[in-house]
């Protein structure tokens, strides 16, 4: 059984008639390493906010992590991590790195529990693997937006999830950063745990199989594996095809 | 409460009033100013406003009234929301002219109707002719507020961090800001009767704007919007009584003075104007 099942799914927004994922069908195993590209509003990142619940499936079928998304999307947001597109946090945001990463843990222990020692000990580990300890605690809004990318992905490392989101994470991220972050999203993968990323910087992917779906209008155009050199190449041409 | 401390009971009254409202209102304007959702507080006090209006034109009890309408305004604010594809922002502007005009439209009416409705009492409050009861059901909201802080703590600094993001890491936010808003509604329309539906504003956003000048982090600024909320409340109320000026209004100054100080002193500036 695939971690991710998406079959003949429609997300639309609330009050659109217009779905903007439409009729997708999709399966991804554990230990993959997807890219999903296409042009600006192909619905690549509906279409991670379908996959984790937080956009609305109208029709199909959607399984994560056994369990139906529809049904169940607070459960697989628990253990699915998301990296979001373009966040903001403004220079006076009273919370710390640390409480950032530990917040990443939340979820998971569900309402009215406490952090147990075990929490503390993963937002360390994540803080640690991402190497922001000289960061741990700088309130975020003072951070560069490299060093708020990097909290936020260790939030999401804290949670030890079971599949890894990422939309565009090295948008605001250095040459020696996106390869630090290549090499974390890497053990994961290897570990097991499947990472699909909404990217458009393409170089710099680690030298591995990568199943690549390239999307248009809210349709998957292609869904092959291929080896990471190709991607730009393939994506690139089938943007221009369509 | 206070009577061993403070002989004179409407002083007593006014002072426990003061105390228990200015800490509920304060622990809230913590969330409501870092969510940037001041405008519930605005739609919310004017919500009580309208729904005391109608409570005193059915001839029922003005507060219950209150905290009905309050509740049910509460209760539409998401739904609306969503439905309607409407910033929050844009539903609390509708809501709060619905209100404003229930109110006015009422008051007005029952002013010709002849029943010589006072709606000073309902904007400006009247702290000195509250009943024990008004301030027993001020205490228990106090309290309830504290106690909703400190059992949904995680929860609540992860959504005053970032909703979406709290949302993304399966919590479950709505159960939160649901119990936040029915909080507030009742807060408020509990407080009307005191501070009055135009100047209660001030308790929920000034006291924690006071202590964002100074606190880097959400657990101290738990602990001093209420404190500063507290002792500028007193001091007005010791203040009223003894020049004979309106005290709800005049609290409203205070905080507002001491917001102006606590820009000036803010140690958050003098650290961004070191690093400049």
């Amino acid at each position: 059984m695939s971690i991710i099942e998406l079959e003949g799914i429609y997300t639309a927004y609330e009050g659109d008639d217009k779905p903007i994922i439409k009729d997708l069908t999709l399966n991804i195993e554990r230990g993959e390493y997807v890219v999903i590209g296409g042009p600006n509003s192909a619905g690549k990142t509906t279409l991670l906010e379908s996959i984790n619940g937080l956009v609305k499936i109208t029709h199909g079928r959607a399984a994560v992590c056994g369990f139906d998304v529809r049904r169940s999307g607070h459960d697989v947001r628990k253990k699915v991590g998301y990296v979001v597109q373009n966040f903001y946090f403004d220079p006076f945001t009273p919370f710390t790195t640390q409480q950032v990463v530990m917040m990443g843990r939340y979820g998971r222990l569900g309402l009215l529990k406490r952090p147990l020692e075990e929490d503390y000990k993963a937002a360390e580990r994540a803080i640690r693997l991402v190497g922001i300890e000289d960061l741990a605690q700088k309130t975020i809004g003072t951070l560069s937006g490299g060093q708020q990318q990097k909290v936020m992905i260790a939030h999401n490392l804290a949670k030890e999830p079971e599949v890894m989101l990422l939309d565009e994470p090295f948008s605001n991220l250095d040459f020696s950063a996106r390869e630090f972050l290549q090499a974390i999203l890497l053990d994961l993968v290897r570990g097991g745990t499947p990472i699909v990323i909404v990217s458009h910087a393409f170089d710099g992917l680690p030298d591995i199989r990568i199943h690549l779906v390239v999307m248009n209008e809210g349709r998957i155009t292609k869904d092959i594996c291929c080896p990471a050199r190709a991607v730009e190449d393939i994506v690139r041409k089938s943007s221009l095809k369509q | 409460m206070l009577e061993p401390l403070i002989t004179n009971n409407v002083v007593c009254h006014a002072v426990e009033a003061m105390v228990f409202a200015s800490i509920a209102c304060s622990i809230l304007g913590v969330v409501i100013s870092r969510m940037s959702l001041a405008s519930i507080g605005f739609t919310m006090s004017h919500a009580a406003f309208a729904g005391a209006s109608i409570g005193m034109f059915l001839e029922t009890n003005a507060q219950m009234a209150a905290i009905a309408f309050s509740v049910g305004v509460a209760a539409l604010i998401g739904p609306i929301s969503d439905k309607a594809k409407m910033a929050a922002d844009a539903t609390l502007g509708v809501l709060f002219a619905l209100c404003m005009a229930v109110a006015i439209f009422l008051i007005s009416y029952m002013q010709y109707l002849g029943k010589g409705l006072s709606a000073s009492s309902l904007l400006f409050g009247d702290v000195i002719s509250l009943y024990r009861e008004e301030i027993y059901a001020l205490a228990a909201v106090s309290l309830l507020t504290i106690i909703f802080v400190l059992l949904f703590y995680k929860e609540i600094c992860a959504i005053m961090f970032n909703m979406k993001i709290a949302q993304a890491s399966g919590m479950r936010v709505q159960v939160v800001y649901y119990i936040l808003l029915f909080i507030i509604a009742l807060s408020v329309a509990l407080c009307l009767n005191i501070v009055g539906g135009l100047l209660i504003f001030v308790w929920l956003v000034t006291p924690a704007s006071i202590a964002s000048q100074f606190c880097f982090d959400v657990k101290s600024m738990f602990i001093v919007a209420p404190l500063v909320a507290l002792l500028v409340s007193a001091f007005g109320v010791w203040a009223g009584f003894e020049y004979t000026l309106p005290i709800a209004p005049l609290v409203a100054l205070l905080l507002t003075g001491t917001f102006g100080l606590a820009v000036m002193l803010s140690t958050k500036r003098r650290v961004t104007t070191r690093r400049h």
